[in-house]
């Protein structure tokens, strides 16, 4: 079973700055997203958890105990840094050995694992050339390799998909989804939604040092009373769908356009409106094509939750 | 504890091998050797005038050895236990691994130390040789060379751990060493009376009694004011200040949160 992380009213200052405030949260299995602007409170938050810095407030425990100063967590812990920083003048394999050393294997395990993890993140070709000459993209993947090389039940990576191009994204998507199997934690941050939606649903938004929601999407757009749900319907007679749903409590509004055979219902009541809308189109023979809910993303959310 | 401290220590003792900086300090540590040949060259060039390397040696030791050499090295190294990673934002690299905290700082100080005593004491060997090759029979001098050895090796020892302890303090450590080298160490250190016994060089030539009676017009310039501790009080105390540098180091370190600078 992999660890299971516990903030409590956990609070952390940076002198008079405040880093996070009041978060209580469990972090268990499968992959979570912290999701927020930079200066959020993401990586602060991060380092909280990997027992780099020490809660002003409140506590965070890993299975009931405290992670500061708790070294031997880290044997089931990897962490990947935001920051872009090596040991310049050792070549891949080297700095994943060394650090893999660190953790107490004997030299064959070393090997084995270093092996493991540089071909997980397909850099074994440029195993033995020196880091400072690796691309962007080469050293967001071996900053991945040195977080997993241990195999930890917990992998905690602070902007993994930071500076890459698309094609680098996309495998390190990749293989943060494919480390998510048996029962692992993931713990991934990101600025940027559509990383975080690429990655999972269940996100943790925060602003300011503040947890603003936790859930799925769909629940933290549930949270948001003063917004409703937007549905949009594209089908060959838009006014016929409008006319009628339109009496129907769970409809605030109906508008039409702007491209023809559209047509864009607000609900408060989405799982009502979700049940109602098949079966009146079902029943009036309609011409049904495309059903999008163009707001149930986590920019929508993102800008309601922050009063934009 | 012990397993953590060798880990560290062989880690490192790969990085720092591996390191440009490394070799910039390999180059300063040959400039003894440099003089040592010059001043061979020079000799064999004048067959008429006598030399007395061990004069030189002395010379060498006390004004570029003690005075210089280890404390650039000192400061460098040892700061970089710790401000070096801060600055470099590769701390984390260490403090996310299951390896107690003290022992990270003593693993990187015992590698540091350990390269830095082979290329001390190597190119003091290898001057000392060139200077003394036509005297390799006379006693006293390998009596000195063993002392100017032992002398630079407790000067790397104890200076290196309290610059270690500085890096861990300070965030601009470099540049209260610097003032602390060549401010504090010698200039206190030629105060009459008991006050240059505040300076860890007071110690280290104190193991080195011997230097003035070699070259008196030469060295007793260089060891002006000295009224050198007995030996034995020298060593034991660059001993226990080691200690108390390294356990400050340690103890704050475990307790100390390091942020790094953003951008």
């Amino acid at each position: 079973m992999s660890l299971v992380f516990k903030a409590e009213k956990l609070g952390k200052w940076y002198g008079n700055v405040l880093g996070l405030s009041d978060v209580t949260i469990e972090i268990g299995p499968g992959i979570t997203g912290l999701l927020g602007p930079n200066g959020a409170g993401k990586s602060t938050f991060m380092k909280l958890l990997t027992g780099q810095l020490r809660p002003s407030i409140g506590s965070i425990t890993a299975d009931g105990q405290p992670v500061w100063n708790n070294t031997s967590l880290f044997r089931r812990v990897g962490f990947c840094p935001e920051q872009d920083a090596f040991f310049e003048d050792t070549t891949g394999r080297e700095f994943l050995a060394g650090l893999l050393a660190l953790s107490g294997m004997g030299e064959k395990e070393v090997e084995e694992r270093a092996g493991r993890a540089l071909a997980f993140v397909e850099l074994l070709d440029a195993q033995d050339r020196l880091i400072r000459g690796y691309s962007r993209g080469m050293r967001q993947r071996l900053k991945i390799a040195q977080a997993i090389a241990h195999e930890p039940e917990v992998l905690i990576l602070d902007e993994p998909l930071n500076g890459l191009d698309p094609l680098s994204k996309r495998k390190v998507i990749r293989l943060i989804k494919d480390y998510r199997t048996e029962g692992r934690t993931v713990v991934v941050s990101s600025h940027v939604l559509p990383e975080i939606e690429a990655l999972t649903r269940t996100i943790v938004l925060i602003h300011q040092g503040k947890i603003l929601a936790q859930g799925d999407i769909p629940y933290i757009r549930d949270l948001i009373d003063a917004h409703p749900h937007v549905v949009a319907v594209r089908l060959d007679e838009p006014r016929r769908l409008g006319a009628l749903l339109v009496r129907d409590p769970s409809v605030q509004s109906v508008a039409y356009g702007p491209e023809e055979g559209l047509v864009t219902f607000e609900t408060r009541q989405r799982d009502r409106f979700f049940g109602l809308l098949p079966k009146a189109v079902a029943e009036s023979g309609l011409d049904l094509r495309e059903i999008t809910s163009p707001d149930d993303n986590l920019q929508a959310v993102f800008d309601y939750l922050v009063g934009k | 504890m012990a397993g953590g401290v060798f880990r560290v220590l062989s880690f490192t003792g790969r990085l720092v091998r591996r390191a440009r900086r490394t070799k910039v300090f390999a180059f300063l540590c040959l400039l003894p050797v440099i003089l040592a040949l010059i001043v061979r060259a020079k000799a064999l060039a004048s067959p008429g005038r006598g030399l007395d390397g061990l004069a030189i040696f002395g010379n060498i030791i006390v004004a570029f050895g003690l005075q210089f050499l280890i404390l650039i090295l000192a400061l460098f190294f040892g700061t970089s236990v710790v401000s070096e990673e801060v600055e470099g934002k590769t701390l984390t690299y260490w403090t996310t691994r299951p390896v107690p905290k003290p022992a990270v700082v003593l693993g990187k100080y015992a590698a540091f130390v350990a390269v830095l005593l082979v290329l001390v004491l190597a190119s003091t060997a290898v001057a000392f040789l060139i200077l003394n090759l036509d005297r390799l029979d006379y006693g006293p001098a390998w009596s000195f060379l063993g002392k100017s050895l032992a002398a630079l090796s407790l000067g790397v020892v104890c200076y290196t751990a309290f610059f270690t302890l500085v890096g861990t303090v300070l965030k601009k450590s470099v540049l209260f060493g610097f003032f602390f080298s060549f401010g504090w160490e010698n200039i206190v250190q030629y105060f009459p009376g008991s006050t240059q016994k505040f300076t860890v060089m007071h110690y280290l030539k104190s193991l080195l009694p011997g230097v003035g009676e070699t070259s008196p017009n030469v060295l007793q310039f260089l060891m002006f004011r000295l009224d050198p501790s007995p030996a034995w009080a020298a060593v034991l105390t660059l001993l226990v200040l080691t200690a108390v540098f390294l356990a400050l180091a340690c103890w704050l370190f475990g307790r100390k949160e390091y942020l790094f600078d953003e951008g």
